[in-house]
């Protein structure tokens, strides 16, 4: 018998190489693209999200609330119905991301594929079923998982920071060389990306984007065959389609190569094993077949083809384990009362409907001018890790820009112009007056004051009577802040001269969104909200 | 000759040549120019012409740095930094007398990246040929300023390295320093934490104009900010006044742009005790301005 591979699967393969770096670059390109535009309004940046079906699903099952944006979704639907799972094998970023490593580390014999078919891929139908029932209970939990959330956050808050600390450790060595005018223009060329460089637990979002990449040492693709939430809903929706692996059994010479080098687990051989839900279409077992016996034909009538064996005890306990989730997750006093650091960003609904939303992503951080928006960690409770708020000490909400109001893909964050955005209170500013330079030094300040972005300014400066050391009277003008005015944007706070613990400083009450954290009865009125 | 006799012929001879110079250019250079007029960019360039023109200013081969107020993330019409038109017809003149490079930047307060754009100076300056880069902090360096509160401060190099400095100031008010003008928009060639600066603002202000001395002040007052100031933010903020002011004492510049807002030059300390110290003149009828409408 002849042993040839197959041309045309090779093709095939290039093709679906072509594809990912195509999607992988404009995923990347789309990110970069998400900073002030020149104007003030921003465009599609966020699309690749609303191609994304388990976000359309969590976010109508969770928020009850049908995002009119996610109506692409229907396109990957679609798709992944007649050919399969043909996006996560040839579309999703961060699938190209784990198959560029996978591949990497075989080349370099630093993974060895094995013929053993553990663990089972089962698991992520497992993570699927915790996500929806979660959500059901109106926990949100998807976006800690869904594969865009993932990437987007990880590159946001860890790996493009970690790539601006680098070019600024690099222009360091530019000028210590004396290279100015090399130096000058790579500064000014970075400087135009305006990349926010600094993220709390920017580091351990790296790491753990980096940890999963590294256990495709372990198993190709690990992420997507054991651990991806919308493979899973994918691979639900994909077990009808009609492009079927066929091998030839004449020409097949039973070598098992396709099995042992298959990406997802999803086993060629035998051709009765194969699992279509688990296939993703990357063509390499009909390219790497010695004999070119794999086909993968295109066949309208529906085959038996084993279906995913979920096992019904597990499937009971992970539910049970989603209902649980609900009292769980919510066992924080932020369910109570809000904490006043948690300072959400303009726009972003009442908190439980925002929690319900938010698929923490990070697009909002990425898009922030002044680096203000941070990722949570504990303030807003279990199901809040990894949501935006803003952090004065990094940044502050810049008066003129409803920039993450506009790039906020499921309307968490409810899109508003840049006039709605300057009308909108996110906190209260406050002084603390045993700090202030002037109420106890007595000298002149008024920093906060010349910041305040508000006509008329929210902080205003009065004389006050300040007793100095010596116990002599100075009457220096003093900063008092007009609460109403304020819209908590929190520039005060951020250029305070007392950097260590600045001597103003905003808490998230008097917040537009909330109707509990409010401080003025006059302001509790009726046909104020916009959020109605 | 006798020496009586050559001495009376060139006493005679110089009288005639400065009288008839006199008569021919209608009188000797203004110290101050101020025009009024409808178009920023008409009246910024007949302020320059009406002190003798760009090339008293700008030599051939000059690298020029203008220094605009590009502080706040503000449109134009709002009034909080330098109007873009008076830049670019700076920018023009300099190149056109043949200045090599003009560099037009501010360490801004809102981000560079924003306000560089939507004050439409970035814009401006390049369409007129200019480099507008956003201030790189590689290029801070910590400066001897023999100032009497500022000893030594981290400055942006490109003003030290650049030939001429051209102040392209906006007039605003303030709530510390009442107006700001010329001298404290020097605030925005430095690095360092400057919000320490404020309390001793005005000599912070003196220490840093007397280091970078500008070649030539243009005050930017088409539409001046008078309340709320440094950022205004509604248009009933800022009042239309149509006028620039340019002159080589840049404590007169201020001077004249205080009476803008009906405040006494006296009465401002930054500007009296720059007087005082002998940096330029704040006694406006001691000086001879050019005042014209175009």
């Amino acid at each position: 018998m002849k042993k040839e591979k197959s041309k045309k699967y090779r093709l095939i393969q290039i093709l679906r190489i072509l594809f990912q770096l195509f999607f992988f670059f404009l995923f990347f390109y789309l990110l970069l693209k998400t900073r002030f535009p020149g104007g003030d309004y921003i465009g599609n940046v966020e699309i690749f999200f609303h191609f994304d079906p388990l976000l359309a699903l969590t976010t109508l099952i969770a928020a009850r609330a049908l995002f009119l944006s996610f109506i692409f979704s229907a396109i990957t639907l679609g798709v992944t119905l007649i050919l399969g799972r043909v996006a996560c094998g040839w579309a999703c970023p961060l699938g190209a991301v784990h198959q560029f490593f996978s591949f990497l580390f075989k080349k370099t014999k630093l993974h060895r594929p094995k013929k053993s078919q553990t663990p089972k891929t089962v698991w992520k139908y497992y993570i699927l079923v915790f996500i929806l029932i979660s959500a059901v209970f109106t926990v949100d939990l998807v976006g800690i998982l869904d594969p865009l959330s993932f990437l987007t956050r990880s590159f946001t808050t860890g790996i493009l920071p970690a790539l601006s600390f680098l070019y600024s450790g690099m222009m360091d060595v530019l000028y210590q060389l004396k290279l100015y005018s090399l130096g000058d223009s790579l500064y000014q060329f970075f400087t135009s990306l305006d990349l926010n460089a600094v993220f709390l637990q920017g580091f351990f979002l790296a790491l753990l984007l980096a940890g999963f990449v590294l256990l495709n040492l372990y198993k190709e693709r690990f992420w997507c065959r054991y651990v991806c939430p919308l493979g899973a809903l994918l691979a639900l929706v994909s077990r009808w389609n009609i492009l079927k692996l066929k091998i030839d059994p004449q020409k097949c010479i039973q070598c098992n190569l396709c099995t042992l080098h298959c990406e997802t687990q999803a086993t060629p051989f035998p051709e009765e094993h194969w699992k279509s839900s688990e296939c993703v279409y990357c063509f390499t077992c009909s390219a790497i077949c010695p004999t070119g016996a794999i086909q993968f034909p295109l066949k309208a009538s529906p085959e038996s083809v084993e279906s995913i064996d979920l096992s019904r005890r597990k499937l009971i306990f992970t539910s049970l384990l989603g209902f649980l989730t609900f009292p769980l997750f919510r066992i924080s006093p932020s369910t109570e009362k809000t904490s006043p650091k948690l300072i959400r960003p303009p726009g972003a609904l009442p908190e439980k409907k925002f929690l319900q939303r938010c698929v923490k992503c990070g697009e909002c951080m990425k898009v922030c001018p002044t680096n203000a928006l941070q990722p949570v960690f504990s303030e807003a409770g279990p199901e809040g890790l990894w949501t935006p708020k803003l952090v004065p000490q990094i940044g502050y909400c810049e008066y003129y820009c409803s920039l993450c109001t506009q790039v906020c893909p499921t309307g968490a964050i409810q899109e508003l112009s840049v006039e709605q955005k300057t009308e909108v209170k996110i906190g209260t500013a406050w002084v603390n007056k045993s700090r202030c330079i002037p109420y106890t030094l007595g000298t002149p300040c008024i920093v906060c004051e010349e910041h305040c972005p508000t006509s008329p300014k929210a902080i205003q400066l009065v004389k006050t009577e300040v007793k100095r050391p010596d116990g002599t009277v100075e009457v220096p003008v003093a900063p008092v802040i007009d609460t109403e005015q304020c819209t908590g944007c929190g520039i005060c706070e951020n250029k305070c001269p007392v950097v260590d613990e600045p001597a103003i400083y905003v808490t998230s009450i008097g917040e537009d969104r909330s109707e509990e954290n409010q401080l003025l009865l006059d302001v509790i009125q009726p046909g104020k909200n916009i959020y109605k | 000759m006798k020496r009586r006799e050559f001495i009376k012929d060139l006493t005679l001879g110089s009288f005639l040549l400065s009288s008839s110079s006199g008569f021919l250019f209608s009188q000797k250079t203004p110290d101050l120019a101020l025009i009024q007029g409808e178009s920023p960019t008409q009246i910024t360039k007949e302020a320059i012409s009406a002190l003798g023109g760009i090339q008293k200013f700008v030599s051939k081969g000059d690298q020029v740095l203008v220094k605009p107020n590009i502080g706040w993330d503000r449109r134009p019409e709002q009034a909080a930094c330098t109007n873009p038109k008076v830049v670019q017809a700076i920018v023009e003149l300099c190149l056109e007398g043949g200045a090599k490079k003009v560099k037009v930047m501010d360490h801004s307060i809102n981000p560079a990246q924003r306000t560089y754009v939507r004050s439409g100076i970035k814009e401006a300056a390049k369409k007129a040929g200019a480099q507008v880069p956003y201030p790189n902090k590689h290029r801070l360096r910590k400066t001897a300023i023999h100032g009497a509160q500022l000893n030594e401060w981290e400055v942006y190099t490109d003003f030290l390295q650049a030939d001429k400095l051209i102040n392209v100031p906006i007039a605003k008010t303030h709530s510390l320093t009442r107006l700001t003008l010329g001298m404290k928009n020097w605030l925005g060639a430095i690095g360092g934490n400057r919000n320490l600066l404020h309390q001793n603002i005005n000599q912070a202000m003196i220490d840093l104009s007397e280091f970078f001395k500008p070649a030539l002040t243009v005050l930017d007052a088409y539409r001046i900010l008078i309340r709320n100031g440094p950022q205004g933010g509604r248009l009933s903020d800022t009042k239309l006044h149509k006028t620039v002011v340019a002159g080589v004492d840049y404590v007169a510049v201020d001077a004249m742009g205080a009476t803008f807002f009906n405040i006494e030059p006296s009465q401002l300390p930054f500007l009296q005790m720059a007087h005082k110290k002998g940096l330029g003149e704040i006694r406006l009828n001691r000086l001879n301005i050019e005042k014209r409408k175009v």
